[in-house]
């Protein structure tokens, strides 16, 4: 349970290309992933990010070169995949499939104590202890996720890599394994790098960004990079993450947002049922408009008053 | 060769008429030897779900004897090398095609059976190996071929004292598997080099039309009594075991006087029945 912070890499993609089929999927991907930091790739399907992880893990041919700066070995990695390829029959226990990669001797042979043991902490980590015995099969999408990431943790990573690792978890099981994710890089000191779609969670717990569409459209600190005007770019769809860095306008958005700068992660309850008010009045005076005989059609709220 | 009599004496110790005269004793000691390893490989033949795989191996042994027939190699030879041949080459093509797996073992299965047919058509006198291929021919087995079996039995063995959790790693995520540590490439080619000698032993025993069971029945019914990964490779051991001893020997008897290699499927068979009311149970208590 060593802490790697000063033995992380960081790690330098440098012209990487790959191109499949005649088709570019990355294209001169020049960025750089902090030592020590939680580096999130974001961006669009279809936009090269888990390619990107494969190239880095080894998994596919690049053109281009991937460096770890700070080591002078390859890194000691570790990988957190969005899921397992087995079916509810296999009567695999998490104690084993924790002791998989680490123990020599079979697994028909028993466990050994200390593996035993070692996952016994792994599963504390990830409060999950109390899932030991329980059946890979059985466990729900946020526990599974858990116990992917103690396995990883069981390597003792200085770069820890993920893909989506909490993708169809409810929000949570999200919230939870970011929180878990995140003491365990502050306890470890590992470089972490991963794939995630889910924006205010990235916005809150990354440490650096790499927005990523087949190219690279921005990269540096969350607040800096997820501006509404690169989201745009990305996603083509406005979506406002700080209501202060609202550039485009748009007229749907109440202070430019709905997510509280406060809350970070809640979305701004007061803000939307404004806007719902400011609807609802909108209709009541074009209602009110169209039958100018009734007493009180001079009376209709302001609207403007209703969106302040 | 090795001496086998002190085991065939052992063998006879066993209180059954069947089991006193030679060839029965040399049958029992080859699918004593064979079942186990069919049983513990068909555990990862689930998990990596390749009962296909296994069936497209069998198959290729008719095209293996038609080889050999051209070739002037003996079948016994030719069988399990084309055996190998194919099972590494379908591991090739999957690894490196973007087909689906099935897909690729498909086109395999259908190139090797009907080159199989081709030359059969052709050539003279293959009609026993024909029969041989279809409903497998354990009483034959010699015993030169039982010490065969016994060093393939030690291999495999080994392998799977070595590799038993790396290839449950490489089934759950190949990717996650090379990430920590596993060589993914070599265990896959070592364990569909070594599955395909063991079909082709199969094949022998219990034929083409069976082979699968022999690998996928005592396997699946592992999983339904097994509580852990460990518990499923010694359930796997004895469901195989105890089918292939009494399914030889229930084959043998004047009342029944089947096919061994069919009836030890059948008793293979029982066994996943009964566990399936196991399963069934322990299901239950677990909801």
């Amino acid at each position: 349970m060593a802490n790697n912070s000063l033995l992380a890499p960081s790690v330098c993609f440098e012209n990487v290309c790959l191109s499949r089929g005649g088709n570019l999927i990355l294209n001169n991907i020049c960025a750089t992933a902090p030592a020590g930091g939680s580096t999130v790739l974001v961006g669009p399907n279809g936009a090269g990010k888990t390619t990107l992880l494969l190239c880095l893990i080894g998994e596919m041919a690049y053109t281009g070169r991937i460096q770890f700066a700070g080591l002078e070995h390859q890194p000691r990695m570790a990988y957190v995949p969005q899921h397992l390829i087995m079916d509810r029959s296999l009567p695999l226990r998490v104690c084993e499939f924790l002791a998989l990669s680490r123990q020599r001797q079979p697994l028909w042979l028993g466990l050994r104590p200390w593996a035993r043991s070692e996952g016994r902490q792994l599963l504390q980590m990830v409060k999950a202890e109390h899932l030991e015995q329980s059946r890979m099969g059985d466990l729900s999408g946020g526990e599974l996720r858990r116990v992917l990431l103690a396995a990883a943790l069981g390597r003792n990573p200085e770069l820890l890599v993920l893909d989506e690792p909490a993708a169809g978890v409810d929000v949570r099981g999200e919230r939870l394994f970011w929180e878990l994710l995140d003491a365990a890089r502050h306890e470890r000191g590992f470089t972490q790098i991963m794939v995630s779609h889910n924006l205010p969670l990235v916005a809150h717990y990354a440490t650096h960004v790499i927005c990523l569409n087949k190219t690279v459209c921005a990269t540096g600190a969350p607040r800096a990079t997820l501006t509404s005007s690169t989201l745009m770019e990305l996603f083509g769809v406005p979506i406002h993450l700080y209501p202060d860095q609202c550039d485009p306008e748009d007229p749907g958005c109440p202070q430019c947002g709905v997510v509280s700068e406060a809350e970070g992660l809640l979305p701004n309850y007061a803000a939307i049922e404004r806007r719902e008010a400011a609807r609802m009045n909108a209709r009541l005076a074009s209602r009110m408009a169209a039958s100018p005989c009734e007493p009180c059609s001079e009376k209709a709220p302001d609207q403007g008053g209703s969106r302040a | 060769m090795p001496d086998l009599s002190p085991i065939y004496a052992l063998i006879s110790m066993i209180p059954l008429d069947c089991l006193q005269m030679r060839f029965m004793q040399q049958a029992l000691l080859g699918v004593l030897l064979l079942a186990p390893m069919a049983s513990v490989l068909g555990v990862e033949v689930i998990n990596f779900r390749m009962a296909f795989f296994s069936d497209a191996i069998g198959h290729s042994a008719f095209a293996g004897v038609a080889l050999g027939l051209i070739l002037a190699v003996p079948p016994r030879l030719a069988m399990p090398l084309f055996g190998i041949l194919v099972g590494l080459g379908i591991m090739a093509v999957r690894r490196k095609s973007d087909l689906s797996s099935d897909t690729v073992i498909g086109i395999v299965f259908s190139a090797v059976v009907a080159f199989g047919l081709a030359v059969v058509s052709r050539a003279e006198g293959v009609g026993r190996d024909m029969q041989r291929f279809l409903y497998g021919d354990i009483l034959t087995i010699t015993d030169g071929e039982i010490g065969f079996l016994a060093l393939l039995f030690v291999a495999l063995l080994v392998f799977q004292a070595v590799g038993y959790n790396r290839l449950m790693c490489i089934a759950l995520n190949p990717v996650m598997a090379r990430v920590h540590g596993v060589r993914v490439a070599l265990w896959q080619y070592a364990f569909a080099g070594l599955l395909a000698l063991v079909v082709m032993f199969s094949v022998w025993a219990v034929g083409v039309l069976l082979v699968t069971a022999m690998l996928i029945v005592p396997a699946a019914t592992a999983r339904n009594f097994a509580r852990s990964a460990g518990g499923m490779f010694w359930w796997a051991l004895l469901v195989g075991t105890t089918s292939a001893f009494a399914g030889l020997t229930l084959s043998a008897q004047e009342w029944l006087a089947t096919a061994s290699g069919a009836t030890i499927i059948l008793v293979a068979c029982c066994w996943f029945a009964v566990s399936l009311f196991v399963a069934g149970a322990t299901g239950r208590r677990r909801s």
